[in-house]
């Protein structure tokens, strides 16, 4: 049973504010509920990420998924939790290593970044049928999401949500500058380690529902957005959410219109990037505007 | 030397190493509670890393003391860095920036009203009232600066730590600033410890110098300190300093309790 049973109410909902007949299957509510949860998380996190200059981060997450499949098929165990346990071991290990060493953030993730996909390839080139399993990581398949991913999407959604309430304000401090604020007893490792270790939560899901190739896309691009709109800190958080759910639901529905059959993380992905085109266009003439 | 009641900050061998290189050289120094405390040396002498080995942003051997006073609690610091490497882009008021670290609610409910007040007070303090609805990111050197004593003001700091505020910014605004700062220290009784190569600088508005050239050369009061000998040991040049008060018709006048005291006391 899903954490909060949404039992008849959702597809009434559904039907109600969204009448397409592509969304009346239960499937495709199951993937939309999936978006719902997922696309808010990530655009959040993603605002953090952009603050943090953490894109690469994101990236080596998202490709430590060939490794976590490695991982399931060594020790036999379904590959969507050895994934997520990977991803978070990588993601902690990338924050301990870059917070004590003298290297640069970029040299440490790449280092763990090549590591990761090595390690992947190396244990997925012993088997074929390995090799045709990982391909459904690199495009993701958001319409086969399962009864307990979305329990975990639940829970994973009230830990950020929780997380992003009592930390945002500090986690924009930081993001500034983390010597200035952990002069000013901001506990600067404290955050940093939790959301690191939720920003790899929230990769490898994204990875479920998108793919490997465009996590980063689905993470960055309503972050990047709404910088372009925002004017306040807070407003930020506004717009990249706005951005988020647009796109995915957008996105959902245009990928099972019959003239289009597309992919449904590109799509929704492509929808971001056009609200992104039409923030550059809209910063330009405010631009224009002030000159 | 004072007495330790009267030291706000204690140094005892401080040794940092970074890739086999000596940076600090068993540093021992105290800063006087409730004066200005100037750091001077040439640049690489390792004055920021005395202020990171303070912050404990950096590994190094030896003891840094804190010192708090009789009875109180722990000693609060505020920080204002040399500059501050942020995201210009960053879609944030000066609001937005002084309320972040002392507001839970988080910021997409807004500021509410009782840290807008406070954010307001802090910024007439540091004259930089009527920026708060701008974008900090197009903020200029010198206003920068003052909304970031603003910030470590907010701290209602014991001990205030500023690595060479006023680079960047023209001769005049150092000035402002540092007259800014010495209002704000007799009013506030807090320690400041401040990072400088400016020489005019130290030798108007310190109580206090250490000069450091990797390891300590000489500690004392400016007069005592900033010696043509101590200077040359320091810096490795022939230097010497010329008395503000025997040049005639000096420069714009500081307007500052320290300088107007000592004026009053010449006359």
């Amino acid at each position: 049973m899903l954490l909060i049973d949404f039992g008849p109410l959702f597809p009434t909902l559904v039907s109600a504010l969204l009448p397409f007949e592509c969304l009346q299957s239960p499937f495709m509510q199951q993937a939309l509920l999936g978006l719902m949860l997922l696309a808010p998380m990530a655009a959040i996190m993603g605002v953090q990420v952009v603050n943090f200059r953490m894109a690469f981060f994101a990236d080596a997450i998202s490709h430590s998924a060939f490794a976590g499949v490695a991982m399931g098929l060594i020790f036999a165990v379904n590959p969507h939790w050895t994934m997520l346990l990977f991803g978070l071991m990588v993601g902690l290990g990338i924050m301990v290593v870059q917070r004590r060493s003298s290297l640069s953030s970029d040299t440490v993730i790449g280092v763990f970044f090549s590591a990761v996909v090595a390690f992947g390839l190396a244990v997925v080139s012993r088997d074929r049928n390995a090799a045709r399993d990982l391909q459904r990581f690199l495009y993701g398949d958001i319409l086969t999401i399962d009864h307990d991913s979305l329990i975990c999407l639940q829970i994973l959604f009230v830990v950020i949500m929780l997380f992003q309430a009592l930390g945002y304000n500090r986690m924009l401090y930081i993001g500034l500058n983390p010597l200035l604020a952990e002069a000013h007893r901001v506990r600067v490792a404290v955050y940093q380690y939790v959301f690191a270790g939720l920003l790899s939560l929230v990769v490898i899901f994204a990875v479920w529902a998108v793919g490997v190739l465009l996590v980063t896309a689905l993470l960055i691009v309503p972050a990047a957005t709404a910088r372009n709109l925002a004017r306040s800190a807070g407003s930020m958080f506004w717009w990249a959410l706005l951005v988020s759910l647009t796109s995915a639901v957008t996105g959902l529905i245009l990928s099972a219109q019959d003239w289009a059959r597309t992919a449904t993380g590109a799509t929704i992905v492509l929808v971001a990037s056009c609200w992104f085109a039409l923030s550059l266009v809209l910063t330009c003439g405010r631009g224009r505007r002030q000159g | 030397m004072p007495e330790t009641k009267n030291i706000a900050v204690i140094f005892e061998g401080v040794t940092v190493e970074l890739g086999g290189v000596p940076i600090l050289d068993r540093v021992t120094a105290q800063v006087p509670r409730g004066g200005c405390t100037a750091i001077v040396g040439p640049n690489g002498s390792g004055k920021t890393t005395l202020l990171l080995a303070l912050l404990g942003q950096i590994p190094f051997t030896g003891r840094v003391v804190i010192n708090r006073e009789p009875g109180a609690a722990a000693p609060r610091i505020g920080y204002v860095p040399q500059r501050l490497a942020f995201d210009r882009g960053l879609p944030m008021t000066v609001m937005d920036f002084m309320v972040m670290g002392r507001q839970r609610l988080p910021l997409w409910f807004g500021c509410r009203s009782g840290y807008q007040a406070q954010a307001l007070e802090l910024l007439a303090m540091v004259q930089a009232e009527g920026i708060a609805k701008r974008q900090v990111g197009a903020l200029s050197g010198g206003e920068m600066q003052r909304v970031l004593l603003a910030l470590a003001l907010q701290q209602k700091p014991d001990l205030l730590i500023l690595d060479e505020p006023a680079a960047g910014v023209d001769y005049q605004g150092e000035l402002i600033f540092c007259e800014l700062l010495d209002r704000l220290r007799q009013q506030h009784s807090f320690t400041q410890l401040i990072v400088s190569h400016d020489l005019a600088t130290v030798t108007h508005h310190s109580t206090y110098v250490i000069c450091l050239n990797h390891k300590v050369m000489a500690a004392g009061p400016p007069r005592d300190v900033l010696t043509s000998e101590t200077l040359t040991a320091t810096f490795g040049l022939h230097m010497g300093l010329v008395a503000s008060h025997a040049m005639p018709g000096a420069g714009p006048g500081c307007t500052a309790p320290c300088c107007t005291e000592k004026e009053d006391a010449l006359d």
